[in-house]
């Protein structure tokens, strides 16, 4: 068996059994499910969300994880399970701090914070911190599709628009990144 | 400009355009400079996504979390209304008595250990409360040992005999416990608690494979 994939089969079965134990009620195995997933999980929130919710909104993704390992069938791996949970949590935040569906269908227009061509290198935007400024629905539908490879028809129900929406917002952010490309 | 065309750029980029709209846009990039130009850079854009990498958080997260699991460990977990009341099993009682070998027989296992590890081995009855939930632990973790073994017996020369011996005499504990829970599983393989024991188990083996193969690498 190659080093890799030994190691990767030793990681996914470590999974798989620490997911097992900590749906027993294991807190220590919980840690290190934890351990192993919590970067994905951060930077998806981080991207999703403001900066400054992003530990607060992580935090409360393993919580719900933890409470409801229970209904973990091993279907599909842990960490899809995890993510797709992180997903919901996202949206209904979104939700409970009252950015209404008028708002993510209309913020088109302040995509012109980020659409400049920056004047000189110092005044360039790195990717990731342009990513951060484009408005709240343009940059969901993003990172949903071009960074976690969601399709159109999983977005506009995930976000409750039609699938038309989601590929005009997914144009705008594109059109507005493409100015901040690291070259 | 054509604006038109250069709104569809990202739906052509995606390959979600008919095959009519498709040739038509085509048609125009052959003509249209800015177009052309555009759907590069939009193509570095997605390129770019694909590498953007994962961080994790300023802060450790975790205490926070394990104080929220433990404060509502008691009313949020589910708990099963319907379970039967609670008796062993003969495969129950032997996983019992298995797993009392393996905690008796740990302090090998623990000698080796570099520090404090957050791996605790720790067969509590805390795991109980679960035992509604039935371990889907499958995969060929079997060929993945038996490598790490293969590798331990090329690393023995380099390990002292008294750790060499010790190592044997707890895998060969390991090695029954998992014979005998795999045997108790046969009879009884829906059986949540068993089938954790055994993940359990064969994850403390890949553990101790591990860690001994990275103590005979450094010596």
């Amino acid at each position: 068996m190659p080093r890799q994939v030994l190691e990767d089969t030793l990681t996914a079965d470590s999974i798989a059994a620490d997911t097992a134990l900590a749906a027993s009620g294991d807190a220590t195995a919980f840690e290190r499910l934890y351990r192993t997933h919590v970067a994905r999980v951060h930077t998806l929130v981080r991207r999703m969300l403001d900066a400054d919710e992003a530990d607060d909104v992580t935090q409360d993704v393993f919580i719900r994880a933890w409470q409801k390992l229970s209904t973990f069938r091993g279907e599909s791996a842990f960490g899809t399970w995890l993510h797709r949970l992180a997903v919901n949590v996202v949206l209904a935040r979104r939700k409970s701090v009252g950015v209404e569906r008028g708002r993510f269908i209309n913020d088109a227009e302040p995509l012109d914070d980020v659409s400049g061509k920056p004047i000189t290198p110092e005044l360039s935007l790195d990717f990731e911190e342009a990513l951060a400024r484009l408005p709240e629905g343009a940059r969901q539908v993003f990172v949903l599709h071009d960074v976690e490879g969601y399709r159109h028809d999983e977005i506009a129900r995930m976000l409750g628009v039609v699938p038309g929406t989601s590929k005009s917002q997914l144009h705008h952010a594109r059109m507005a990144l493409r100015r901040h490309l690291d070259r | 400009m054509n604006d038109m065309w250069m709104n569809r750029l990202s739906e052509y980029l995606d390959g979600e355009l008919d095959n009519t709209e498709r040739t038509a846009l085509e048609a125009h990039l052959a003509t249209c400079g800015e177009c052309y130009a555009t759907l590069g850079e939009l193509r570095q854009v997605v390129a770019q996504a694909k590498q953007l990498e994962d961080t994790p958080p300023a802060t450790d997260l975790w205490s926070g979390i394990a104080t929220q699991i433990r404060r509502g460990s008691v009313v949020d977990r589910p708990v099963r209304r319907d379970r039967r009341r609670f008796s062993l099993t003969i495969p129950q009682l032997l996983a019992a008595s298995i797993a009392l070998v393996l905690l008796s027989s740990g302090g090998a296992y623990m000698a080796l250990r570099p520090g404090t590890s957050k791996v605790t081995p720790q067969l509590t009855a805390s795991r109980q409360r679960g035992i509604g939930t039935v371990a889907t632990w499958t995969g060929p973790t079997d060929a993945a040992i038996a490598d790490l073994q293969a590798t331990l017996t090329e690393n023995e020369r380099r390990l002292d005999t008294t750790t060499v011996r010790i190592v044997r005499q707890n895998l060969a504990i390991i090695d029954r416990a998992i014979a005998e829970a795999r045997i108790a599983l046969q009879k009884d393989p829906g059986n949540a608690y068993l089938n954790l024991h055994l993940a359990d188990t064969m994850r403390r083996k890949v553990e101790l494979l591990r860690r001994v193969n990275d103590i005979a690498a450094q010596s």
